[in-house]
């Protein structure tokens, strides 16, 4: 148990994803950067005690990158298998982070694994792999970007069973920041409410809000001896935005918090 | 000789009796930005503008100088009210700039609690300061540092009468603990104002008499205040229309009959017109703009009364016009078939070349333009091309060596060009305004058909489709929409003819307007779709459609467009548009160009930059 990443459960997720898993269901995660998402999918790969291969999606990711290709080895062709096929193969769980990323054509891939066939065809080595029962296929994206080139085909979408990530709330949020970094209540209460202040802006002056990664960086470098309000600025306000009055307005937020 | 020595002596007494520190004074324009943010960080509503509050008569004692200069007897206070927080428009209480910039920031902190708005005055502030207090304890260093300079700048209890003292003291009492004064005693003489308060009565109340009309406040700042005059909103009064039946208004109000401050009827007679600079002043000196509600704002009379182009005789209408509905954001609801759009085409225009002026830029444009336009890629897995695909070739021969039947694609690779899956239509602001001087020898709406030259230019270069469309409104019956060019259209000497014929129009219902540029952007099959919007201010026009209303409606109809998977983009020449267009098209979706004379050029970089 020691080993697991640390995960504060927001709601019934956990619960649900075990019963996905059981059930062989494939799992579409969404919600803002720095969530949260990742953790936890590592952490259930570490509570189900499952091999775990995460792929990062990005435009050139191919069919290939995916299921595996040929490699020329002293002159003889060796076929090596992609992270999904590896998955497959050990009855492990797959992770496509930011899987929107990918080309559309890229995730079709997917399809026959995502259903109730459950199988990979291999079509370059001519295999059919068929997914064992503790195989996982596990999703990710992020609905805040504004990218109207990229989203999944609803083909894709209408295979996987959705859970919406947020911000967690304030309470979950400060307990996260304890229990990750180590840091004393009433700065990780402040720091939330710093958050939870950014958070308002979303969609207004700030493109991205603060996540609760920002949180932990910031509680880190607090916990390691920062002053505070150096420490929100340079985690916070500089990462959040490049305008310098935006700046100048968070970081009176920050003052109003921390004092001054 | 008289007039002179008076002078001197009003400058010397004003000076000596001006408690303001000069030196130390921070202004709303300085700070504006940062308040707003600030403010919507704190839990404000975004929808709020900012706006500097004029001065209100305090009816407080006054020190003798002061009394004497007659000045001192006013006081900018803030307060909120349905669209606007209003601060003072320049903070000089204290010796210290820093403690000026910090009493703004506590009004915009105070401003955010969310307290009751129909509690006394005096318990009201109390449990925002300490609501505000409590979820900001990194204030509470600050508040300190203002109380007591606060305090140090209020009349001592003991120089001040019985009554007088009890209400100063209360107050005293109430700024050091907040939360412990349930009531106000009584004075005859109001008390000296609290700088860390928001307004005890402020000038407009959202509830008196204005329900009678269509249910919008309307607020009488123009739609484009002169610019560089002031960012001074004046709180509006209701008063009924007199009918002049109503012998008694002149009895009560005799003693003032000759007040500016007092009644006035906005449609004045001409010959009083001719003086608006005196009147401008007057405005400024009034406490309270006293505007009679006969269904037209003030600011739209005003307007009303300017030359107005004639009713766009040569433009033909063009088909049957569209219906479009309309966002009211008080009742939260799309209203159905409110607007009337007609697309109009300018009728008469000569085809016509660039203008001379133009053809330098332009052909610079042109050839940075064409880096843009169709990329060359290459291309995997062909029969025949350049180069060999090794990635195919390893495919090909590992599958005949795995003794699958090898498919039978190339294995080289092919350079071919590649199309631009991009439509924009651009959406240009027509409105009255731009027929104002944006530079000494070029009104808003040259600026505006240069750019549009320039811009058809640069994208005829890149192979880009789009459109150019302008509007401006004239009430929610008569939107109209200026055909300049359309998608299928090529641009040649005809579209730079109706390009070289566009002139300011009317108002700028900005909502409907990008509803029906949606509708023709949605159709056309690119991936890629971009809605640019060229303006030079605020959503307004005569009817309601004007402050928040405008606004939101137009913010409803951006959300709509983006929801058909467009792309809203703003460029303004407005430069105070950093207070709306965040609202409105979001952080990262909007430019703002300082200089209206650089527009042409920075149009296409800025699309060159956008769909890169």
């Amino acid at each position: 148990m020691e080993n697991h990443p640390f995960y504060q459960a927001q709601g019934s997720e956990i619960e649900l994803f075990e019963r996905a898993w059981r059930n062989r269901l494939p799992l579409l995660i969404k919600g803002p950067t720095g969530c949260g998402k990742t953790r936890f999918v590592a952490h259930m790969a570490a509570k189900l005690n499952l091999p775990l291969y995460t792929v990062a999606c990005h435009d050139d990711l191919t069919a290939a990158d995916l299921v595996g290709r040929h490699l020329i080895l002293d002159g003889q062709t060796v076929w090596s298998d992609g992270p999904l096929t590896r998955a497959v193969r050990e009855g492990g769980i797959c992770y496509l982070d930011e899987v929107v990323e990918a080309r559309k054509d890229t995730t079709v891939v997917l399809h026959p694994l995502a259903d109730d066939r459950r199988i990979l065809p291999i079509d370059r080595t001519g295999e059919q792999l068929v997914a064992p029962a503790s195989f996982m296929l596990v999703v990710s994206y992020n609905p805040g970007y504004q990218n109207f080139l990229k989203g999944m085909k609803p083909s894709t979408r209408q295979r996987f069973i959705s859970l919406a990530f947020d911000f967690p709330p304030a309470k979950q949020e400060e307990a996260i920041l304890v229990g990750e970094t180590g840091i004393d209540e009433m700065t990780a209460k402040r720091l939330v409410s710093i958050a939870n202040a950014f958070r308002a802006l979303r969609d207004h002056d700030l493109e991205e809000v603060a996540s609760t990664r920002l949180l932990v960086y910031a509680a880190t470098l607090i916990k390691d001896g920062c002053d505070p309000t150096l420490a929100c600025r340079s985690a916070l306000v500089e990462t959040l935005t490049d305008d310098p009055e935006t700046a100048v307005a968070l970081r009176e937020v920050i003052d109003a918090t921390f004092g001054r | 000789m008289e007039e002179y020595v008076g002078e001197l002596w009003h400058k010397l007494v004003t000076r000596a009796a001006d408690k303001e520190h000069e030196d130390a004074v921070v202004r709303l324009d300085e700070i504006s930005k940062t308040a707003a943010i600030f403010f919507r960080a704190l839990g404000g509503d975004a929808g709020l503008n900012l706006s500097a509050s004029p001065a209100t008569r305090h009816g407080a004692r006054r020190r003798w100088m002061q009394r004497l200069a007659t000045t001192g007897d006013r006081v900018e206070l803030s307060w909120r009210d349905g669209e606007t927080l209003r601060l003072p428009e320049h903070i000089g209480l204290f010796s210290e700039r820093s403690l000026n910039r910090d009493l703004y920031l506590w009004l915009v902190a105070l401003s955010a609690a969310d307290v009751d708005e129909n509690l006394p005055w005096i318990i009201r502030n109390q449990a925002a300061t300490q609501l505000t207090l409590e979820r900001f304890a990194g204030l509470v260093p600050r508040y300190n540092r203002l109380l007591e300079a606060t305090l140090a700048l209020r009349p001592l209890p003991e120089k001040l009468p019985t009554a007088e003292a009890a209400q100063e003291n209360s107050i005293r009492q109430a700024l050091q603990n907040p939360g412990s004064v349930d009531v106000l005693p009584y004075s005859k003489t109001p008390f000296h104002p609290v700088a860390l308060w928001s307004h005890p009565a402020p000038p407009i109340n959202a509830n008196a008499n204005v329900t009678t009309n269509n249910g919008a406040p309307e607020t009488v700042s123009p739609d484009k205040p002169d610019a560089a005059k002031s960012r001074r909103k004046h709180a509006a009064e209701r008063t009924d229309m007199p009918d002049g039946k109503d012998g008694f208004l002149m009895m009560f109000r005799a003693e003032s009959l000759f007040s500016w401050t007092e009644y006035i009827k906005v449609n004045r007679p001409q010959d009083e017109e001719d003086d608006l600079e005196s009147a401008a002043q007057a405005a400024e000196d009034m406490d309270n703009m006293t505007v009679a509600r006969d269904s037209e704002t003030s600011a739209a009379k005003l307007r009303f009364d300017l030359d107005l182009p004639p009713a766009g005789e040569d433009d033909a209408p063009l088909g049957e016009g569209v219906s479009l509905p309309e966002w009211d954001y008080k009742k939260q609801l799309l209203q159905p078939d409110y607007c009337r759009l007609q697309e109009v085409v300018a009728q008469q225009t000569e085809a016509c070349e660039l203008p001379a002026q133009l053809r330098r830029t332009a052909k610079r444009l042109r050839s940075q333009f064409q880096a843009l336009a169709p990329a060359r890629t290459w291309l995997k897995g062909q029969q025949e091309g350049e180069d060999i695909d090794l990635d195919a070739w390893v495919r090909q021969e590992a599958d005949l060596l795995s003794g699958t039947h090898p498919d039978n694609r190339g294995v080289y690779r092919a350079q071919v060009n590649q199309q631009r899956d991009l439509a924009c239509l651009l959406l240009a602001d027509l409105s009255l305004s731009t027929d104002a001087y944006a530079s000494d020898n070029a009104r808003v709406i040259d600026v505006i058909r240069d750019s549009l030259f320039l811009f058809s230019e640069a994208l005829s270069a890149t192979g880009d489709r789009f459109a150019m469309y302008g509007f401006s409104s004239l009430k929610r019956s008569n939107v109209r929409f200026n055909h300049l060019k359309t998608f299928d259209e090529r641009y040649d000497t005809n579209v730079r003819g109706r390009i070289q014929a566009i002139k300011p129009g009317y108002y700028t219902r900005m909502g409907a307007a990008i509803r029906h540029a949606s509708t023709l952007l949605a159709a056309q099959p690119q991936r890629q779709r971009l809605l640019l919007l060229l303006t030079d201010g605020k959503p307004n026009d005569l009817d309601r459609y004007e402050g928040r209303y405008g606004i939101e409606d137009t913010r409803m109809a951006l959300h709509e467009a983006r929801q058909l998977g467009l792309r809203p983009f703003c460029v303004t020449i407005d430069i105070e548009a950093n207070e709306y267009l965040p609202h409105l098209f979001g952080a990262g979706g909007f430019a703002v160009i300082r200089k209206p004379e650089d527009l042409p050029k920075e149009l296409p970089l800025l699309y060159a930059q956008m769909t890169r």
